[in-house]
């Protein structure tokens, strides 16, 4: 028997409706089509095909010309977008049934069919890190009919249909002739179309006139796609002070991930203005649990004592409006914040950490933090937490490397203790991949295992909250990783942009220029 | 002169193999991983591993040699990791900012260059002397990005100027060259001290020579003396400078191209090397090292036009 089950009540990555910081606005539907933006993005993508990597700027980019079935409102609800409505799942949660929408045109000018969207998911979890992670779990993706489309699973599995919307690794539609381990072609359905590309200097999009939007009104990625704009050009500037200069300047439209320091030059420009992502993402120190110092708890517990985060953010981020110090996993109004297991936060005592390290036995060697100097604010909070650390007893050695290096280096769990990095705040918390025995951390409690495994099966929102609490609070306890804080990201906008929402991957699909 | 030729070309060979071999292992000695760059912050070790697979990665780096070489003899640079074209292709993508911007530089840099260093050494000691030196100490001290951002914070009000980029798409010659027109006069003036420093020296040594005096003392106006007789034979070190700050200049010159956001050859290397984009890196410092050759071959053949006492 399949029934048919709410959004709201059903797969994860929920929180709490009309809170400001996490959500993002609704488009405009009355504005005017016409005109040309140009968006400053961090770099190159590493690929336009968003199936193959987990950078947030090949989400953001390719967002505009590839769909995906489900997508998130702006509130994180998973709703639908290519899909016409939301899957009916079996009673077992182990079947679920997708409705496709009828008539929609490829890029190519060729129409959607449910063999495109099998093949599609095939190739998601054969090549895509998030797919592959679900691929165990499914028995079967099949066409039931020209559209409609089945996924038979053999275990329930609730963070699914957030995977499914999710635009980071993607499980995005393309024509089933354009797969391959390389897409043939950049072939989408979305309201903007590749139009030309080259690599380090432009990526331009136009609008698509056969593009079908829903009609929805809009809500965050839900609804209706006005395609405003008659082109968007995306150009990968590397460089901070140079994407600070041409959004004061007015080359760029808008500008991602500027330095904190450009904030009062863009608040006092005629021509742009500063945009403060609230809540935006936390730093996080992650532990080798698996080999050498770390793999101890009561050393782990240690650290946990002697950090002062709140001196770490300040080193990091400067002014008290970029920051929040803040515990728990989630910021104030999503529906998986809770303060289970936050006593142990903020804890900044050498004396307990001097204590724990005699119980753990600890001989002098040396602690080794992993960081890089790619993101200043990783290599600042470092340098803070090195004095706490040594304060308490620690031996510390910085290890400072360059992005890539880090990367490469925290896949060897011999080479590190602690290594330093940041993620935006996730819609589903089993897309965060640190809690995966599988992660660089390689945390593998067997309780923990117990509850994240109850976790990624039970449907029931209230029930999945409660273990969400219980596996906060073992990650204040076991200390796998430690949450430094909140900390908000300034971007620059034209003030003659409007329309573009508070996201961590923003598009542009709603926006409008004035004259 | 042949035989000098046939052992500078037989000189050049070596120097490339050398070149090569240096490039592939100062690449390998380097940590780093282009696998795990391209899947991104979530990819799991075991993803990384099956891409480093797939690209080769794990191949016993005397393999990863001899393969290199055996491409590179043929002309192959290999295939670029991260945009996926082959290197060869990716570097001539971006030889035209770079090609462009060199020669403005030159042109900028030769022009404000050799009348101050001329007329410096002719009013050896006086104030126009004293200001081109300083000015030129100045140049020489400021460091390219500074005055880059100098420029993009006071001289792009308006518009006109663009902050950075080579233009949008479909855009004419004429508007990559208005892109091209505040990196060029940084590039210039920073690379004119040396050149005003030398073309001065030069002309000093010269001005002081006898046929000098002789030709003054036939009565040639002064202006000839100093341009027809004196310049001509202050040029070797002159052209020596130059083209040596064009080497510089055409493999491209990367802090310049970073903050101007130009995609050039310059950039091309800094994203190559934090990509880790192997065979990228290699090519382009194959590619820059052979031009860095055959400007220095050139120079040389110029000498024998400028100077008829020259000969090889």
């Amino acid at each position: 028997m399949v029934q048919r089950r709410t959004v709201l009540g059903l797969m994860g990555g929920l929180a709490i409706a009309g809170v400001s910081g996490v959500s993002f606005a609704a488009g405009d539907a009355t504005g005017k089509k016409g005109g040309t933006i140009t968006v400053a993005i961090i770099g190159e993508p590493p690929t336009l095909d968003p199936m193959l990597s987990t950078a947030d700027v090949v989400s953001t980019v390719t967002q505009h010309f590839f769909d995906t079935l489900y997508t998130f409102d702006s509130h994180w609800n998973v709703v639908p977008l290519l899909a016409s409505d939301m899957p009916k799942i079996s009673d077992d949660g182990k079947t679920y049934v997708i409705p496709l929408r009828q008539g929609i045109k490829f890029h190519d000018g060729s129409t959607m069919t449910a063999d495109d969207v099998v093949a599609c998911l095939q190739r998601w979890t054969k090549l895509a890190t998030r797919g592959k992670g679900v691929a165990a779990k499914i028995d079967s993706i099949t066409a039931t009919d020209d559209h409609t489309v089945t996924i038979a699973m053999n275990t329930p599995y609730s963070p699914m249909m957030s995977l499914l919307a999710f635009s980071n690794s993607a499980c995005m539609i393309t024509p089933k002739s354009n797969l391959g381990d390389q897409l043939t072609a950049i072939i989408g359905t979305g309201p903007y179309k590749l139009a030309d590309h080259k690599p380090d200097q432009y990526i331009q999009v136009v609008r698509f006139d056969d593009y079908q939007s829903r009609t929805e009104p809009s809500d965050g990625s839900f609804g209706q796609r006005n395609q405003y704009l008659d082109e968007i050009r995306f150009v990968p500037v590397p460089d901070t002070n140079t994407r600070v200069e041409g959004v004061i300047s007015g080359q760029f439209a808008f500008a991602d991930s500027l330095s904190n320091e450009a904030y009062d030059r863009l608040a006092k420009s005629d021509v742009s203005m500063p945009v403060l992502l609230n809540s935006f993402g936390w730093p996080v120190f992650a532990m080798n649990t698996k080999k050498g110092l770390m793999s101890k708890l009561e050393i782990r517990q240690a650290v946990e004592a002697a950090l002062a985060p709140e001196d770490m953010l300040t080193a990091a981020f400067g002014d008290k409006k970029f920051f929040t110090v803040d515990g728990p996993m989630y910021p104030e109004g999503w529906a998986w914040r809770n303060d289970a297991g936050v006593e142990l936060y903020n804890q900044a005592n050498p004396e307990k950490a001097a204590g724990l390290l005699k119980q753990g036995n600890y001989d002098g060697s040396p602690l080794r933090i992993l960081t890089s100097h790619q993101y200043e604010f990783h290599y600042q909070m470092a340098v803070v937490a090195q004095a706490y650390l040594q304060q308490a007893g620690f031996k510390v050695e910085l290890d400072v490397v360059d992005w890539a290096t880090l990367t490469q280096r925290r896949a060897n769990p011999d080479l590190w203790d602690i290594y330093i990095s940041h993620s935006p705040f996730l819609p589903e918390p089993a897309l965060n991949s640190t809690y995966d025995a599988n992660s660089p951390v390689g945390w593998n409690d067997p309780d923990k295992n117990k509850v994240l495994d109850q976790f990624t099966t039970v449907s029931d929102q209230k029930q999945r909250q409660a273990l969400f609490a219980q596996l906060q609070k073992m990650v204040f306890e076991q200390v796998p990783f430690y949450k430094v804080g909140d900390f908000n990201a300034l971007l620059g906008q034209s003030k003659k942009l409007s329309g573009v929402p508070q996201t961590p991957w923003p598009f542009f699909w709603n926006a409008q220029v004035s004259a | 002169m042949a035989r000098y030729i046939a052992n500078r070309v037989l000189g050049m060979i070596v120097v490339m193999f050398l070149v090569l071999t240096a490039t592939f292992i100062i690449v390998r000695l380097a940590p780093g991983d282009p696998a795990g760059l391209m899947l991104g912050p979530d990819a799991t070790p075991a993803d990384v591993i099956e891409l480093r697979h797939a690209m080769g990665l794990d191949q016993p780096i005397p393999v990863q040699f001899v393969s290199f070489l055996a491409q590179a003899v043929r002309g192959d640079l290999g295939q670029s990791i991260f945009f996926n074209q082959p290197v060869l292709q990716v570097i001539t993508a971006r030889a035209e900012p770079t090609v462009l911007l060199t020669l403005f530089s030159i042109v900028i840099a030769v022009g404000i260059a050799l009348p101050v260093g001329i007329l410096s050494a002719y009013w050896r000691g006086s104030w126009f002397d004293q200001g081109a030196l300083s000015t030129a100490m100045l140049l020489a001290s400021i460091p390219s990005f500074w005055l880059g951002l100098m420029f993009q914070q006071h001289l792009t009000g308006g518009g006109v100027l663009p902050v950075s980029g080579f233009g949008d798409p479909g855009s004419s010659f004429f508007e990559h060259m208005r892109y091209l027109i505040l990196p060029s006069l940084v590039l210039g003036l920073v690379n004119s001290a040396l050149i005003i420093r030398f073309s001065r020296a030069s002309m000093l040594d010269v001005l002081s020579d006898d046929y000098i005096r002789t030709a003054r003392s036939k009565g040639m106006s002064e202006w000839r003396v100093v341009l027809k007789h004196a310049f001509k034979n202050a040029l070797i070190p002159i052209i020596t400078v130059v083209g040596l700050t064009f080497a510089l200049l055409i493999s491209g010159a990367v802090v310049t191209e970073r903050v101007f956001n130009l995609p050039g050859v310059g950039s091309l290397v800094v994203g190559a090397v934090l990509r880790r984009d192997y065979p990228l890196i290699q090519g382009t410092l194959v590619v820059i090292a052979g031009l860095y050759i055959l400007i220095n071959f050139a120079i040389d053949m110029l000498y024998l036009l400028v100077d008829p006492r020259v000969r090889y």
